[in-house]
């Protein structure tokens, strides 16, 4: 046990990567646990706010963007939830959890998505976001969650840009694209920011996390990272921050901002957002009424399964 | 009329292009909804080709009509009676086995319709049919393991895709209706007909799937723009944005 | 897990001639699903020309406890590296 203990602590110490054989601490495996299905769960609850103007896309070109991005996040849930099976915790574990209110996923898409703008807001603030955390997390301790992290980041990378293409064009558009543009900046850029977790100190599990190295950096030093690569961006599309204290800072070079409203955070992660109930019914709903499409593939295995294999 | 389709290539390119449109707008409505991730994220693959097969098609349709007018104006500013889709790809996702039933159907259909048309004269719908076969090939490997899973699996899986197949029967006859359109660019249309029922018949015999019989009917179709009352929902729908925003681009 | 709902374990080829490497896993409810599944999940950005699927539960490992009786013994037969000879500057091609 200490031999195995030295061993984790010699590879964490030396950056280099726990596996799934690996001799790991408890705490360890849950606190993965715990962060990856978190994030698996966000990746695929996200595909709803996005899917509800899949069917309204206004061209055949973003119709296809959208419905390839919406695959990506099916693509990447799939990824984090393997992820998790190494540490023997099985995808239906997790989606139980979710649906018993057990697991939680990001707050961010507890808000519903009104306008179109909405999608290129969710692509370019929503996707930046998770862009700025999920770079920082390829460094991960964890072999196959790093992994999984280098892959999502390379197919995230059109994410961001085909969001920001979006806002392009509604903030140069007719009078009615802009005020879109502008409304869903104002209903996104807080929760946006959100969705890099509480304040350092409020944060139950940063502590182990960052010692052990699943987190590398802290939730208040990358929201502020993305706060500074953004704001600009903002203003490049001639739209305005929701927030009237939003201003450089000549010394440290970075912007500041006002205090975010974690009573809002608090309600939405508790289950009171504007759209928690639909998310969660959507994913249920869906799991139910196709029990009986699961029930016949496994059947019908049964009946027609060979070891050989050829197909 | 808004937007008149004027020659006879022309006719047979919107049929081809409105039956994929329409049936990837149909598979779009799945997206969250497969009955698990992984089947999801195929089902968007799906849509994925169809809509990129689509488009090449309204491309190819532009520019043989010649009207300075762009794909998208063909999918966002047509009504329903402009449409030309097959009634069998507006038909709704009523469950899993209907989504199967129908793509099945109309995979082996496709496919020997873009079979044919690797012969036609415009190098650019020869070109594109022998991509689109390489898509078809593997949609209707597909559709056609999960007739078989849906056919043999369950007692109520088999009952759903009888039900299913029972039900979209009903719009297949429409696709051998040929008129002189189809038969000016789709050789041996009999020789088509006998494939698909070949074809049909044999895998819904190893489903333990009865077959309904295909009564053809004197009914006005798809290729006089006369749809179900589905198509004009699901216009509605996806034509929303230009629609409401006629002055803006996107 | 659902019976039958099994996880594969994906195995990708990227171009003729270079190993296959593991890209993550599926899951299927037959062997055809999953290579259907892997191609659907794991080839959408042109990864792949050549693809395995591999049932997870038949993946054998070195036990955990064992691995420093498997592997550390090798550490010091250096012999069996071209580098532990030594050969005159002037000899060419060896």
């Amino acid at each position: 046990m200490e031999k195995h203990e030295a061993a984790f602590n010699a590879l964490i110490e030396q950056d280099l990567k726990i596996e799934p054989h690996d001799w790991m601490p408890d705490e360890y495996r849950k606190h993965l646990v715990r962060q990856v299905s978190q994030h698996a769960h966000s990746e695929v609850i996200g595909m709803q706010p996005e899917g509800n103007w899949l069917l309204r896309a206004p061209s055949l070109r973003s119709k296809q963007v959208l419905l390839a991005k919406i695959q990506d996040e099916g693509g990447h849930g799939l990824y984090l939830y393997s992820v998790a099976e190494t540490l023997n915790v099985s995808r239906e574990e997790l989606i139980t959890q979710l649906h018993e209110g057990k697991a939680r996923y990001s707050s961010v898409f507890n808000y519903p998505t009104l306008n179109w703008a909405d999608i290129g807001a969710i692509g370019w603030l929503v996707d930046g976001a998770a862009i700025v955390n999920q770079v920082s997390l390829q460094k991960t301790s964890y072999g196959p969650y790093s992994r999984a992290m280098v892959r999502i980041c390379m197919e995230e990378s059109f994410h961001q840009r085909q969001g920001f293409e979006i806002m392009i064009h509604m903030a140069r558009g007719t009078k009615e694209q802009r005020e879109m543009a502008q409304d869903a900046v104002n209903r996104f850029w807080f929760p946006a920011l959100m969705m890099f977790g509480p304040h350092d100190t409020d944060s139950a599990h940063t502590g182990n996390a960052m010692k052990w190295k699943i987190k590398r950096e802290s939730n208040d030093y990358l929201r502020q990272k993305f706060i500074d690569k953004t704001v600009p961006q903002v203003e490049f599309l001639g739209l305005t921050v929701p927030d009237p204290n939003c201003r450089l800072n000549e010394t440290t070079g970075s912007y500041e901002h006002s205090p975010l409203d974690w009573n809002e955070f608090h309600d939405v992660i508790n289950g009171y957002g504007p759209c928690n109930t639909d998310r969660l019914d959507h994913h249920r709903n869906v799991q139910q009424e196709n029990r009986w499409v699961r029930e016949a593939a496994a059947a019908y295995a049964q009946k027609t399964e060979t070891v050989n294999s050829s197909l | 009329m808004v937007i008149s389709i004027d020659t006879n290539f022309a006719r047979l390119l919107v049929r081809l292009a409105d039956t994929e449109l329409i049936l990837a707008q149909r598979l779009c409505e799945m997206c969250s909804r497969g009955p698990f991730l992984e089947e999801d994220i195929a089902l968007s693959n799906l849509a994925l080709d169809l809509l990129g097969r689509a488009e090449e098609l309204y491309k190819l349709l532009a520019e043989t009509e010649g009207k300075e007018l762009a794909a998208d104006d063909y999918v966002y500013r047509r009504n329903e009676r402009e449409f030309f889709c097959y009634k069998l790809v507006e038909q709704p996702n009523t469950d899993f086995a209907w989504v199967i039933a129908r793509q099945y159907l109309h995979d082996v259909y496709a496919k020997s319709v873009f079979t044919r048309l690797l012969q036609s004269d415009n190098s650019k719908l020869a070109g594109l049919s022998e991509k689109v076969l390489k898509e078809i090939r593997y949609s209707l490997e597909r559709s056609k393991d999960w007739m078989l899973r849906l056919g043999i699996g369950t007692e109520e899986s088999n009952h759903r895709l009888q039900f299913a197949i029972d039900r979209l029967f009903r719009f297949v006859p429409e696709l051998f209706a040929f008129d002189t359109v189809d038969l000016q660019y789709i050789a041996d249309t009999e020789g088509l007909i006998e494939e698909w029922k070949m074809e049909v018949s044999d895998t819904l015999r190893t489903a333990n799937i009865q077959e309904p019989e295909l009564k053809s009917t004197h009914l006005r179709d798809s290729r006089e723009g006369f749809h179900t009352e589905y198509l004009g929902h699901l216009l509605s729908e996806m034509q929303f944005l230009p629609r409401a925003y006629p002055d803006a681009t996107w | 897990m659902e019976t039958g709902d099994n996880i594969w374990e994906v195995f990708i080829q990227k171009k003729p001639g270079i190993a296959f490497k593991h890209a993550g896993s599926v899951h299927g409810y037959d062997k055809k699903m999953a290579v259907q599944n892997a191609r659907d999940a794991y080839c959408r950005r042109g990864e792949g020309r050549e693809l395995w699927v591999v049932p997870s539960a038949s993946i054998v490992s070195v036990p955990m406890e064992d691995a420093d009786a498997y592997f550390d013994p090798q550490e010091d037969k250096i012999y069996r590296h071209p580098t532990f000879y030594q050969i005159p500057a002037e000899v060419k091609n060896i």
